[in-house]
């Protein structure tokens, strides 16, 4: 099992959601209108003056293949539009 | 949910939205009707009292004084000025704009009433009339005829009068011009003397033989049967044969004393249409009705009523006053397609996208047409203010949508969604827009509140941009977005059309260019500060001194409406013939003169009474008055004022004439009229005020004026009938008798009234022409006493000649007479006020006589006050929107050293194109403010942005005029490109308006290349103050806190 953190400008909300469809993941938890800032480029997402685009923030509990699938569409999404900057970050749960 | 938000979901109900409020706007413009200028309530009542056998004098002290200084505590009072002449009192109060006339007329009849008790017995009781500009007739129409002259009246009167005036909104309908049908009983005085008859014996005569008398009824057998005297003349003809008396025992048949004669009233008023003997009938309308729809209702009657007159009769139109509305408003419709046209131009011009320019130019007719709803629910008109609003808005109302559309295509060009992106990109510029958007109506909100004549015609100024504005703000959150998200693809260059990269790459690599030379002439200007102030401090100084002296100013601009109107005065008492030659004389030279005149009308004679408006104008035998139509300016070379100046020399030239007044545009004064310079002199001694009217009078003609008007008339020569009264005593005789065979001899009695189908015609008996024309004539004039002695009138008194004193006129509760002097080419009011006031100054005037600059001046004044006062409540709202939108006083401070090199815009505009400042130019400066802090505010805006994003000081500022010149110079020159038209108008009516297109404009133009080095300069100043505080304040910060432990 693999927990899924998903962080994106909130303008590929749509492409997200149905990159998780594709790979048929039904759960997830989504924040709206979240700020962040990127560890290395990209422009930070933070709703202020200065950067007015806001991020939205996922995160998913699946299986380590469907994690392994989704991974690759939202690359495909990252890489399709660089500049809106996509992040994900996985990490192994217990099941219990 | 956000608008944006809610609209790019639902883009159909959004769509339909819009396309319902342009329906509303389609059917309010269809429904609208056009005026020239906005409904403006008259502000004018006049009293007049009547107390007869009073002199000027006694009038001016028994009535004039006592009512004025009653009513001269009415509330809202501008200026109180009377007229005293024999018999009358007639006192006008001029009330200040805006005031309800309904109340101020209810506070005249409140004081009157207190204030009646105090007035001499014999007065009577005073009346209150108003006046305005709606009782100033419509359409004048003209009518010749040739065989069916003798009955053109009672043709007229039944197969047009009566018709027109059954026409919905005519108030109206009076011939003028056209004799009256009356059989004359015309008397040689010898004979009747002769017969012992008189003039009185034969109208009680006539009377008493014109007669039908119901005698009862009688009873024959089963029957009733009515018994009448059935002896009213049935043929003209009959009267001469009535007997009148008889002598030496034969019959004296009237045909013997007299001669009867049916035929045309005496001595009535004459006109004539380009030279041929006619008539004219004038259309008032109902007030508050609108004159284009009546005379288009009119002329649509017209062809109608004339296939019922006989086909001698010809109908033409003198003066048709809602000519000049229809092409000045076709002018404007003009100018506004010009300027959609033009920012259709420069939207596509740097979008370089054909679908973003659809987006943006449809925010256009959806704004334009909310604001005629808006006309259209307020029962207002198309007119001069209201077109002109919208040839103004134009520019501006793509500016917010453009800023949206942007950052749309940028959030695209990105990879967003085009959806989502229409979401997103409008949320972050929102705030950025509607600040900018306020900012604009802190300029027009407050105009709709300013009072007085500027209020009246600036109240739809305000209302109008303001609406179009909010709507257009409206479209540019919901419509643009909208259609960004269905319409807006990502650009892909490669795929862009031959002649697409043809025309654009160039102007690309133009606008490129433009941004990297002006982001070095910034950075140069970054790092020399000093000179740069010192510069931009040295533009305003110097423009201030060369210019603010060469500027003159104005009320509101003369428009040039194709009507000239001219009335000439011959000395009084001239005979009708001699008036008549000269007139035909001025008529044929004129016409030949100026071939720009296409038709020309004139009256001369004295008008009947029952002719209200012909009564209400001067006239008399002595007196021509002319209607001259030249038509389109846009048609003729020479302007009205250029004609007029012609003519104004013409008529000097002749001696006899005794004064003139040629009135360029037919009247002076008020909106778009012929303007004019008048000096008020005021004092109680006439022989003072007329010399010291003199004085100035000459003063003006060596200023170069041609004509002068001075309103006080010369004391007028008549002759009058002094009575003895111990020898009218003496045979039995009043005054009052003698008074009466006198009028009934010059004048004639009616005696009665001969009826034919229906009509009554005067039957009018007194001398014959030949019997009473010198003051011989007048003399043998018989009397007779009571005991029936014939008495001729020498020898009960005298004939002298005497000079009647003129009217004195009295104004502000002082008597005054006021000298007017339109003025000469290439013045405005301001030169000649200045001028005539030096005069005034350095030559003195007779003691007791003051002056003051009357006639618009007033106004002026107070309008331009209400205007700078307006201003500065402009720039304070200016700045508290946006303090508010950079929560700082700084930002707002250095942006609005913009406005003043818009005023150094101004000032250059006007000077240099040599136009006064007139209320529509002050308007135009008042607009600028509020435009001009845009492309401040977009600068400051990404300045700080930049610097919020990590970018030192000047770099921030050198990046964001980089990359924001195109989004201001799109606006700037969407605004200016659009104020063009206006500005460069040549249509109709155009004078009015160009004054505000060139302020705005010049100003304009002039504050952007300024502003877009200076205020950057400003910004660098200020804000690198602002750090090294910030810096010293933590330093200092530090510094304590080091030392607070060391003191422990």
């Amino acid at each position: 099992m693999k927990a899924v953190f998903i962080a994106y400008n909130e303008a590929q909300g749509a492409a997200v959601l149905e990159a998780l469809e594709k790979v048929f993941i039904k759960g997830f938890t989504l924040w709206e209108q979240v700020q962040g800032r990127g560890s290395r480029d990209g422009e930070p997402h933070l709703g202020s003056h200065a950067w007015p685009t806001m991020n939205s923030a996922m995160v998913t509990f699946v299986e380590d293949d469907a994690s392994k699938r989704l991974k690759e569409r939202l690359k495909e999404i990252d890489d399709l539009k660089p500049a809106l900057g996509l992040r994900v970050f996985t990490w192994t749960i217990d099941e219990d | 949910m956000s608008l944006f938000s809610s609209a790019v979901k639902k883009p159909i109900t959004t769509a339909l939205i819009f396309v319902a409020i342009a329906i509303f706007g389609i059917f309010s413009l269809i429904t609208l009707p056009i005026d020239l200028f906005p409904h403006i309530e008259s502000n004018t009542i006049m009293v007049m009292t009547s107390y007869s056998g009073a002199s000027a004098s006694d009038i001016e002290n028994n009535i004039s004084k006592p009512l004025e200084n009653t009513l001269n505590s009415v509330s809202y009072l501008k200026h109180i000025s009377s007229q005293s002449r024999e018999n009358v009192s007639v006192i006008s109060l001029e009330f200040q704009y805006g005031r309800d006339i309904e109340t101020a007329t209810n506070d005249v009849r409140d004081k009157l009433e207190m204030v009646k008790s105090y007035l001499p017995d014999g007065a009577s009781n005073p009346v209150i009339f108003k006046f305005g500009s709606d009782d100033i007739p419509i359409l004048i129409l003209s009518v010749t005829a040739k065989e069916s002259m003798a009955g053109l009246y009672k043709i007229m009167d039944e197969k047009i009068v009566n018709e027109l005036a059954r026409v919905n909104g005519v108030g109206s309908v009076s011939v003028s011009g056209i004799p009256k049908r009356e059989i004359m009983v015309l008397c040689d005085p010898y004979k009747l003397d002769a017969y012992n008859l008189t003039i009185e014996a034969i109208s009680s005569l006539i009377a008493s033989e014109n007669r039908n008398i119901p005698a009862g009824t009688i009873e024959t057998g089963s029957n009733t049967y009515s018994l009448r005297v059935q002896k009213e003349f049935g043929s003209s003809k009959e009267i001469e044969d009535l007997v009148v008396g008889s002598y030496n025992g034969g019959n004296v048949y009237l045909r013997d004393v007299a001669r009867v004669v049916d035929g045309l009233q005496e001595r009535s008023q004459e006109s004539f249409i380009n030279g041929q003997l006619g008539g004219m009938v004038i259309i008032q309308k109902q007030t508050g009705e609108n004159s284009v729809q009546i005379v288009d209702k009119v002329k649509e009657e017209l062809p109608k009523l004339e296939k019922n007159l006989p086909s001698d009769i010809k109908l033409n139109v003198i003066i048709d006053t809602t000519e000049n509305i229809t092409r000045t408003i076709g002018s404007l419709e003009r100018t506004i397609v010009i300027t959609l046209l033009i920012v259709m131009l420069v939207v596509f011009f740097f979008l370089g996208r054909w679908r973003a320019t659809i987006i943006i130019l449809i925010t256009i007719p959806i704004s334009l047409l909310a604001s005629l709803v808006y006309l259209y629910a307020t029962g207002n008109t198309l007119n001069m203010i209201s077109m002109s609003s919208l040839s103004i808005a134009i520019g501006m109302v793509v500016d917010a949508a453009i800023v949206v559309l942007e950052n749309i295509t940028s959030h695209i060009d990105k990879g967003s969604n085009p959806k989502q992106a229409a979401v997103y990109a409008t949320n972050e510029v929102a705030m950025a827009v509607v600040a900018s958007s306020l900012t604009t109506l802190a300029v027009f909100l407050p105009m709709t509140l300013v009072s007085g004549l500027a209020g009246i015609m600036f109240r739809q100024l305000g209302w109008m941009v303001s609406i179009v504005i909010t709507v257009s703000t409206l479209c540019a959150l919901a419509l643009t977005p909208m259609m960004c998200s269905t319409m807006l693809r990502a650009q892909n260059k490669d795929k862009d059309a031959g002649w697409y990269k043809l025309i654009f790459t160039p102007i690309n690599k133009f606008l490129d260019w433009l941004s990297r030379t002006y982001a070095r002439i910034l950075d140069w200007a970054l790092r020399h500060k000093r000179i740069v102030v010192a510069i931009a401090v040295g533009i305003l100084a110097a423009v201030g001194a060369i210019c603010g002296p060469l500027m003159k100013s104005e009320f509101i601009p003369e428009q040039d409406n194709g009507r000239i109107s001219v009335t000439v005065q011959l000395p009084v008492g001239t005979r009708q013939e001699i008036t008549r030659d000269l007139a035909l004389e001025l008529d044929r030279r004129w016409r030949a003169e100026f071939p720009e005149i296409q038709r020309l009308g004139l009256a001369e004679g004295t008008a009947d009474s029952d002719n209200m408006f012909a009564s209400m104008r001067s006239n008399g035998s002595h007196i021509i008055s002319m209607n001259i139509s030249c038509g389109s300016m846009e048609k003729r070379k020479r302007s009205i004022k250029e004609i007029s100046n012609i003519m104004m020399s013409e008529l000097a030239e002749y001696n006899q004439i005794r004064r003139f007044n040629v009135v360029a545009g037919g009247q002076q004064g008020g909106m778009g009229g012929q303007t004019v310079c008048q000096i008020d002199l005021y004092g109680y001694d006439f022989g003072a005020t007329d010399e010291a009217a003199a004085q100035v009078s000459s003063w003006f003609k060596e200023l170069g004026v041609k004509q002068t008007v001075i309103s006080r008339d010369d004391y007028i020569p008549e002759y009058q009938v002094d009575l003895d009264r111990e020898k009218i005593a003496q045979y039995g005789l009043n005054t009052a008798t003698v008074a009466t065979f006198l009028r009934n001899r010059i004048n004639g009695a009616i005696a009665s009234e001969y009826r034919e189908s229906g009509d009554e015609y005067d039957i009018r008996v007194r001398y014959a022409p030949e019997y009473r024309q010198s003051m011989k004539d007048v003399e043998n004039i018989t009397v007779y006493s009571s005991t029936g002695q014939a008495i001729k009138l020498r020898e009960l008194g005298t004939i002298v000649e005497a000079m009647t004193p003129p009217t004195i006129a009295r104004k502000d509760r002082e008597r005054y007479v006021s000298v007017t002097a339109p003025l000469p080419d290439g013045m405005a009011t301001s030169d000649m006020n200045e001028a005539i006031s030096a005069k005034i100054e350095e030559n003195g005037l007779p003691a007791g006589v003051s002056w003051k600059i009357g006639g618009t001046y007033d106004d002026q004044v107070q309008t331009f006050k209400s205007l700078g006062l307006l201003m500065v409540l402009i720039i304070i709202l200016v700045f508290i929107v946006m303090a508010a939108q950079f929560e700082s006083l700084t930002y707002p401070f250095v942006i609005m050293f913009a406005v003043p090199f818009a005023f150094v815009g101004v000032l250059i505009g006007l000077v240099l194109t040599g136009t006064p400042l007139s209320i529509m130019a002050m308007v135009g400066a008042v607009m600028t403010i509020g435009i001009v802090v845009n492309n401040g505010i977009v600068l400051v805006d990404y300045a700080n942005l930049n610097r919020e994003r990590g970018m030192g000081i000047i770099r921030a500022v050198v990046d964001s005029g980089h990359s924001r010149l195109r989004p201001v110079l799109m606006t700037t020159l969407t605004t200016v490109l659009g104020m063009l038209p206006l500005a460069l108008g040549r249509g109709e009516g155009s004078e009015v308006w160009r004054g505000m297109g060139m302020t705005v404009a010049w100003g304009l133009s002039v504050s952007t290349v300024v502003t877009l080095v200076f205020v950057p300069v400003l910004y660098t100043i200020f804000a690198a103050f602002g750090l090294t505080r910030k810096r010293k304040k933590a330093l200092k910060a530090a510094n304590q806190t080091q030392t607070i432990p060391q003191n422990s």
